[in-house]
């Protein structure tokens, strides 16, 4: 499918040229209407726009079509087995396919590879079929319409318009895939599970739904409490508590620090210093955490006789904290840097230290503004993931005492996922519910964040 | 202690909380950045040990002048045992099958490439580095403790005789390790390499770059200079601002929903990787390109216009142009932290264990952040060393990338 | 007849720029001084030097003697919040907290612990806003944010604010160029009030304020003082060319 997409953009150049080679032919006597490169792009437009639709239909085409065809041609093999096995089978033979052989398949699965490569090979020949033929008829057009009076580069920048327009358009598509994609399998996820056991359900097992037998009936009764949410929730905000009782103050009072008192120097250096944090990947943070982290953290509770878990809240919490200080200085710094410095001076005027003024002066000024910073770095910290997957656990314990293991809506989405059951099982399909939950929750920080600053902002024009 | 004293010293204290602050935050860059490089230099460097080695022909059942596929298919285990059975002839069967664990224990593919590289040794002696075991690597970089117990130890204490002896004859070294930056993923700390990721992220990256970077700068030019305020220009507008604040591992859910179940992609590979990361850098470049081409003055756009060009040639010919470095900078930024992204990536399952280094963005890959986080999953010694070591590749590589775009901002920031 | 601040050979220096050039100016106590001259002339600079507000601005280098009531304002004896809590400032473009007009005004007093009885604090703020002309018209309304007031009202605020801590001497730099006549006319009247209780020095670019409330006038020119004396003689007779031509309007 490569080559084919390959081709199909040599044939739009290979247009270009024509139509201007002829505009340039018919512009012996006569002034053209545009420059005749204009008519090169015209007919390369023709040419591309079309061959890429059809490319692209053929290729999300290609995967459905071969599903059925399968199905139809292997249907007296296919009856016997059950709906796992089947997808099992598929999955084999399109390894087969692509050569992954391991000497000892079935006659059945080679001659479902052999078919996956015929049908492959036949649709490959379609492609270039259609391709050939749309650029035939778009050559076919664009001739009849080059002429001296044809305003081509009105026409092609129109054209060029109408696609800047619906590039702006993919960021609404991004969204609408992702609520899509989320909801879609979370309702499939509801068919397993009550959704109000999910939303209130107080105990997170998600072992116990291996216990499904062959014949794919699945007893919802065990499913019953073993997909609550509560726990991975207070899990979620003990951590990002935990990693907000460090950032706070450590980026606020940096932030002020910085803002209000240091000379040029300290701050041209520490500046770009601190954003350094926020430039470390986050798995390097989680490594980390779980490697330097939590080990001195339990060492310490034995010392003082506590009995501190090695996959402790705390671990990830302060870690996650200390990766946020960055997002919170810089923030908090751009809202105090808002504040005029008119009420600095008025403050100042009437005999205030620096920190009263900022205590009491600037800082209320500045407080939604800042209130919005500390949201979004919430936002941030909940929807962390390599931090938590790597330092916390895996075992969902609904507590507030950091120094206990807990897990985090994150961890529970990567758990799912990158386990080997299958798709159709409520174990891998409750990351899309959670996914969904965490997509909300991230939402609705971030409207009330950008409104309050906002706000504030409106204060000051 | 009269008020002014008072509110005098209270203002001393905040400065101070202030003053701690930035410290400790600088503190805590300065404390990971240690501790990353000094687990993770050693990974630089190997462990081997000097050898002298026989290659006798009859034993490897080749001929003279072997053609290189004959010396790949001939055996060289009889070859090993023999030359350890002459050099520790002194040792019981036991004793040398003990030493024999202080290697590296494919090291009879050492040797094969050994010969297939340097032909003129067959029925010579020569000497031949050869790889240590990842346990006697470790001892040899310190990060051993020989004071465990013997039962709980990977190395026993005849076999740390044996290496002491060694060390004594000067026949243990530390030399670059050069299979770290051309080799894969493997199950072997010895043997494991970067080149697999790093080729991995390599074209995540490019098809990330090559997807987000025109559709972001053709959204910006449209939402900035053609689009009339309205409902839908708002509505995307407040899209492009969301897309920004979603956690990153949203996107990998998509991409699980979309691309893999939906479109049928491959899973696994660079390319729906690239399209994942693409998504989450859209917004972070339109935002970079859109504050760039409102930056252009109003003068540059009336000079175009009042020569007679189209409201497009106005855009792409002047105003562009001179959005783009501003643009760049936004642009490698964006891609610095897709870079570092491991979640998304480990939804649509770039995340396997990847021995080939990936020759197209169709096949298999792993990405660096991805394969950090599968070698720190592993306990043995030898893979935190190796972990540690790419998190400094990485970090080294982000700290490239950061320059250039200061670079590139400071000398193209014009002033109007 | 008593001096309330001298200056003596000031010179002040932003950078490498010299903005202000030897300077030596008194103002006389419980009367009202304009400073006169073209924009960009060092005006505010000079004012603000009065209660080190130049502090605040990093490459600004003063040098040259300042005194109130004899006391040197640089003297290491001197603690600037002190000395900001007798001479007190108002600002061309109205500051006032985004707080309650209570709490605007109740602000200085708070931090130099004037008292924490409530009572007292309610009296120190209606005096100040009776002093400033405002009490009557925002009585009802205390908790109101001050910022909701309108412009003169929010700039009587600011008077009133200044006034609450019990300063000796009152710096305007231009207080009513971002108010209409009506409001500017309610201040100067307050001003011609004020001078009673304490010594006024107002910026002004309006010559016409200046001749309407001033005692004293000081004409400034590129960071120069030109001439300097009684307002009636400056504004008929004066003695420098620079400042006819100023005055009648030949360059401004």
């Amino acid at each position: 499918m490569f080559y084919s997409v390959l081709t199909l953009f040599v044939l739009s150049f290979i247009g270009f040229y024509l139509g201007k080679r002829k505009s340039i032919k018919l512009s012996q006597n006569i002034k053209l209407a545009s420059l005749p490169s204009y008519y090169g792009y015209l007919a390369m437009l023709y040419i591309l726009i079309p061959t890429l639709i059809a490319w692209f239909v053929l290729l999300v085409g290609e995967n459905f079509v071969l599903e059925k065809y399968l199905f139809l041609i292997l249907k007296e093999f296919l009856i016997s087995m059950s709906g796992s096995e089947v997808q099992l089978f598929f999955i084999k033979i399109k390894n087969l396919s692509e050569g992954a052989s391991f000497g000892n398949e079935s006659d059945l699965e080679l001659l479902g590879a052999q078919k996956i490569i015929q049908f492959k090979n036949l649709f490959l020949l379609l492609t270039y079929l259609v391709i050939f033929l749309v650029t035939a008829i778009a050559l076919y057009l664009v001739n009849k319409k080059i002429s001296p009076t044809f305003k081509s580069q009105r026409h092609v920048e129109k054209i060029v318009n109408l696609f800047i327009q619906l590039c702006s358009y993919i960021a609404i598509l991004i969204t609408v895939g992702i609520f899509l994609s989320l909801v879609f399998e979370t309702i499939n996820f509801f068919g397993y599970v009550n959704p109000l056991d999910f939303l209130f359900g107080i105990n997170w097992n998600p072992n116990k739904a291996f216990v499904i037998d062959s014949s794919d009936v699945i007893d919802k009764d065990i499913l019953k409490d073993a997909f609550g949410i509560i726990p991975l929730m207070t899990g979620t905000l003990l951590v990002a508590f935990l990693a907000m009782l460090v950032s706070i103050p450590l980026g606020l009072m940096s932030a002020i620090y910085l803002a209000e008192y240091a000379p040029k120097k300290i701050r041209d250096i520490s500046k770009p210093v601190i954003e350094i944090l926020a430039g470390i990947p986050t798995v390097v943070y989680g490594f980390f955490a779980a490697l330097v982290v939590a080990p001195k953290i339990a060492d310490l509770g034995e010392y003082i006789g506590l009995d501190v878990s090695s996959e402790s809240a705390l671990a990830a919490g302060l870690t996650m904290g200390v990766m946020i200080i960055p997002f919170v200085s810089s923030l908090s710094d751009d809202v105090i840097g808002a504040v005029p410095q008119s009420l600095r001076d008025g403050s100042y005027a009437l005999g205030a230290t620096k920190s009263e003024t900022i205590i009491k002066v600037i800082l209320p000024s500045a407080l939604p503004g800042i209130i919005g910073s500390f949201l979004l770095a919430i936002s941030r910290a909940i929807g962390e993931t390599m931090i938590v997957v790597m330092a916390a656990s895996l075992q969902a314990n609904l507590t507030i005492n950091p120094l206990e293991p807990t897990t985090t809506i994150t961890t529970q989405i990567v758990t799912a996922l990158t386990g080997d059951t299958e798709f159709d099982n409520p174990k891998t399909l409750v990351a899309f519910a959670l996914g969904l939950t965490l997509f909300f929750a991230t939402l609705l920080l971030n409207y009330f964040a950008l409104r309050t600053v906002k706000k504030y902002r409106e204060q000051y024009d | 202690m009269t008020n002014l004293a008072k509110r005098k010293k209270a203002e001393l204290r905040f400065r101070f909380y202030g003053i701690f602050s930035v410290f400790l935050s600088l503190l805590f860059v300065a404390i990971l950045i240690f501790n990353i490089c000094s687990s993770g230099i050693g990974g630089f460097y190997k462990t081997i040990f000097l050898t002298s080695i026989h290659f006798d022909q009859k034993l490897l059942n080749l001929e003279d002048n072997a053609s290189e596929e004959q010396i790949r298919n001939a055996s060289f285990r009889k070859l090993i045992k023999n030359n350890f059975d002459e050099s520790f002839k002194d040792y019981s069967k036991d004793e040398i099958k003990q030493i024999k664990k202080l290697f590296y224990r494919k090291i009879d593919i050492e040797l094969k490439n050994f010969l297939i590289n340097n032909p003129e040794f067959l029925n010579k002696t020569t000497k031949v580095e050869l790889t240590a075991s990842t346990h006697i690597d470790q001892i040899h970089k310190g990060n051993f403790d020989r004071t465990v117990q013997e039962k709980h130890r990977k190395v026993n204490n005849f076999q740390l005789e044996i290496y002491d002896k060694f060390v004594e004859d000067q026949k243990v070294k530390k030399v670059w390790n050069s299979t770290y930056f051309t080799s894969g993923d493997s199950r072997d700390p010895e043997s494991a390499g970067v080149a697999s990721s790093v080729m991995g992220s390599v074209f995540t990256i490019l098809i990330c770059f090559l997807l987000s970077f025109p559709i972001a700068i053709f959204a910006s030019i449209y939402l900035q200079e053609f689009a009339k305020a309205g409902k839908i220009t708002d509505l995307i507008e407040i899209n492009i601002n969301n897309l920004a604040a979603v956690p990153s591992i949203i996107f990998g859910l998509l991409g699980l929903g979309i691309l893999l179940n939906f479109f049928g992609l491959p899973r696994s590979t660079a390319l729906v990787g690239g399209i994942v990361l693409s998504f989450m850098t859209l917004p972070t470049i339109i935002v970079a390109c859109r504050s760039s081409l409102r930056a252009v003055p109003p003068s540059i756009r009336e000079a175009a216009l009042a020569l007679g060009a189209t409201k497009n040639q106005v855009v792409f010919h002047h105003v562009l142009p001179l959005a783009m470095p501003g643009t760049l900078t936004g642009t490698i930024i964006g891609l610095a932290r897709a870079i570092g992204e491991t979640a998304p990536l480990l939804m649509i399952g770039m995340v396997a264990f990847i021995m080939d280094i990936p020759s197209n963005p169709l096949e298999p890959a792993v990405g660096m952040p991805a394969q950090i986080y599968l070698w720190s999953e592993s306990s043995e010694r030898g893979f935190i060393e190796k972990t540690s070591s790419a998190i400094i590749l990485l970090l080294m590589f982000l700290i490239v990338v950061n320059f250039v775009s200061v670079y590139f901002r400071k000398k193209y920031e014009k002033k109007w | 007849m008593v001096n309330a601040i001298n200056t003596k050979n000031l010179n002040v220096y932003y950078g490498d720029q010299q903005a202000i050039h030897n300077i030596s100016l008194d103002f006389l106590k419980n009367k009202v001084t304009a400073l006169i001259g073209p924009s960009g002339c060092g005006k505010s600079t000079f004012l603000r030097c009065l209660n080190r507000m130049n502090d605040v601005i990093d490459i600004c280098r003063v040098e040259g003697n300042i005194s109130l009531n004899g006391m040197d304002i640089y003297s290491k004896e001197i603690e600037v919040e002190h000395l900001r809590e007798k001479i007190g400032m108002v600002f061309q473009k109205p500051n006032p907290f985004p707080k309650s007009i209570y709490d605007n005004v109740a602000y200085g007093p708070r931090i130099h612990g004037f008292t924490d009885k409530k009572e007292e604090m309610d009296l120190i703020v209606e005096t100040s806003l009776k002093k400033a002309g405002l009490f009557e018209e925002v009585k009802d309304r205390l908790e109101d944010m001050g910022t909701s007031l309108s412009g003169g009202q929010q700039q009587r605020l600011c008077i009133a604010r200044a006034i609450a801590i019990k300063p000796e001497v009152i710096l305007m730099d231009e207080p009513c160029s971002a108010l209409d006549p009506i409001a500017t006319s309610i201040i100067e009247e307050l001003i011609t009030d004020l001078k009673k209780s304490y010594t006024i020095i107002i910026v002004t670019h309006s010559m016409q304020q200046a001749a309407r409330v001033s005692d004293k006038t000081a004409f400034f020119h590129l960071g120069n003082l030109i001439e300097e004396g009684d307002t009636s003689k400056i504004f008929t007779k004066p003695d420098h060319q620079k400042t006819n031509d100023y005055i009648t309007g030949r360059f401004g």
